[in-house]
């Protein structure tokens, strides 16, 4: 296992500048009913799904800095929400230590309904009305089902760029 | 180190830094958070062009096969349309020039005498919290932040980030998005003042929200007099958006029946992406001066985010309010914002207080 720092550093960033860049044009791009697929929540959400709670919501956190970095968004702003994402998501290791990979992608779709839920809230309490519309009610769906969609690839990806190892249980032989 | 936090402090520690970076962000301009976001750009820039370049051949490609029947029709209607707007261009250009040469006779300001730069949308937000776009253009072009933003059709928004190639637009639909508007309506002849063509009149101009001209169509048979009214002349009739109008002396054979103007004036803010604009008289009892149909610009002056006469959109519904609550007026933009392309920036910079 490495140490976080070390795989923020080593790990996330590059993969998340390549994961951003796709964000900023494919799926800004082409939207299905009308919303942009969160790719960069789905890695967070999936890195807590893949290296727990704490690892997740580091990492989840760093890719939301880099995502208002990017995206012009008030700066902490999607930082809170994917932090969110990524802790929620990492519950699932709380249930068991090796789970079933539509165990993990349930978390993670999970995980990424509340970043995406957590981003109007946040909006609200900071004084930016507007937007909390019927609109979330094909928003968030959206979003859930890209990150459920994507989660068998991003889990493993998630969890080597947040430095982790998947837990195996092994049979002790005498 | 950090791993090692119980899941308590961690979210404590999450909400902490989010709540003061968001703070520190929300004050206005801050030198380490501007740097870092362009620093940011330049260093996230290789790998949008290199998504772009691989994404966009096959994109194309793949829209090009199943919309191709699509795409004719539309070339087909686009090119009927296109010849139905010649007629009504040629028209339009020429009052558009005799606009400008009574502003320019009267030393006032209008959109057209700033300069602009025309630029390209590079992409929508990637954000579904977010109304923006981004624009091909930026410092280097001398693009600041408040600039307005207009297509063919009317405002689109306002440059809300700057960087040395590119810039953020943020859409008029945005809830952040509030601009000063004027209404000219036109009221039907019944319902005008007529006045004698003979007897310039100044009729009420009620502070800011309200200006109300009487003109009058005239044909001349002979000896015609036309004076040109003085800026400040207190007997001149202004017209809407401020512009004194030509009043004529003159022997009239045929008179045509007068019609009268009214100007309001108020607050155009964003309600969201699929949502109408939201007009805001400054008086509520100006709302019986409004109708469905009456077209919305911007208003200009000194604390406008925009130059006057810039096209905002048409009123669709106007709900008068009951007790307490305040009446509704929605407009629709003028300009599509759903597939913008070509977009122009009027170099004006607006007060600092506006932005």
């Amino acid at each position: 296992v490495r140490s976080l720092p070390f795989a923020l550093f080593t790990r996330l960033i590059p993969i998340a500048l390549v994961i951003l860049g796709m964000q900023r044009t494919i799926f800004a791009t082409y939207r299905p009913a009308g919303v942009a697929v969160q790719v960069v929540l789905a890695l967070a959400a999936a890195a807590g799904a893949g290296a727990g709670s704490e690892r997740g919501a580091f990492a989840g956190f760093a890719l939301g800095m880099m995502y208002d970095l990017g995206v012009g968004t008030p700066l902490g702003m999607s930082a809170l929400a994917y932090g969110l994402a990524g802790l929620t998501a990492g519950y699932v290791l709380s249930i068991t230590p090796d789970p079933q990979w539509w165990l993990a992608a349930i978390f993670t779709a999970a995980g990424a309904a509340v970043g995406e839920m957590a981003i109007p809230l946040i909006k609200f309490l900071t004084g930016q009305e507007g937007w909390l519309t019927r609109k979330l009610f094909v928003t968030i769906p959206v979003v859930t089902i890209g990150a459920l969609i994507l989660s068998p690839l991003f889990v493993p990806l998630g969890r080597w760029c947040a430095g982790a190892k998947r837990r195996r249980w092994r049979v002790m032989l005498e | 180190m950090l791993s090692s936090l119980s899941r308590r402090r961690v979210v404590v520690l999450l909400i902490l830094t989010s709540l003061l970076l968001i703070t520190l962000d929300r004050r206005g301009s801050n030198l380490f958070i501007d740097k870092a976001r362009q620093v940011f750009a330049v260093v996230v820039r290789p790998f949008d062009i290199a998504a772009e370049a691989v994404s966009k051949p096959i994109a194309n490609a793949w829209y090009g096969i199943t919309h191709y029947d699509d795409v004719r029709n539309e070339n087909v209607a686009l090119k009927d349309q296109l010849a139905q707007q010649k007629g009504a261009e040629i028209e339009a250009k020429t009052a558009i020039n005799k606009v400008n040469e009574i502003l320019k006779l009267n030393r006032l300001n209008s959109v057209r005498n700033y300069k602009y730069v025309v630029a390209q949308v590079a992409g929508d937000a990637p954000s579904n919290f977010q109304n923006t776009v981004e624009i091909t253009v930026g410092s280097r072009e001398g693009i600041a932040v408040g600039m307005p933003v207009t297509n063919g059709a009317g405002l689109i928004g306002k440059v809300t980030k700057v960087y040395a190639d590119r810039s953020l637009v943020l859409l008029i639909t945005d809830p952040q998005y509030s601009v000063q508007a004027q209404v000219s309506s036109r009221a039907d002849a019944d319902e005008g003042s007529s006045t004698s063509s003979s007897e310039p009149s100044n009729t009420a101009l009620s502070g800011r929200s309200k200006d109300t001209t009487t003109s009058e169509s005239t044909t001349t048979s002979s000896s015609t007099t036309t004076t040109i009214a003085a800026k400040n002349d207190p007997g001149s009739t202004i017209a809407p958006g401020g512009v004194p109008t030509q009043t004529s002396t003159s022997s009239t054979s045929t008179t045509l029946p007068g019609f009268e103007v009214r100007r309001e004036t108020g607050d155009i803010d964003g309600q969201g992406a699929d949502r109408p604009l939201k007009f805001s008289l400054i008086e509520d009892s100006a709302i019986t001066n409004v109708k469905v149909g009456d077209t919305v610009e911007t208003a200009g002056g000194l604390k406008s985010l925009a130059p006057q006469s810039i096209p905002i959109g048409t009123i669709i519904r106007i709900d008068q309010g009951t007790g307490s609550r305040s009446p509704i007026v929605e407009v629709a933009p003028n300009a599509s914002l759903v597939q913008l392309n070509f977009v122009s920036v009027v170099l004006f910079v607006p007060n600092q207080a506006a932005i």
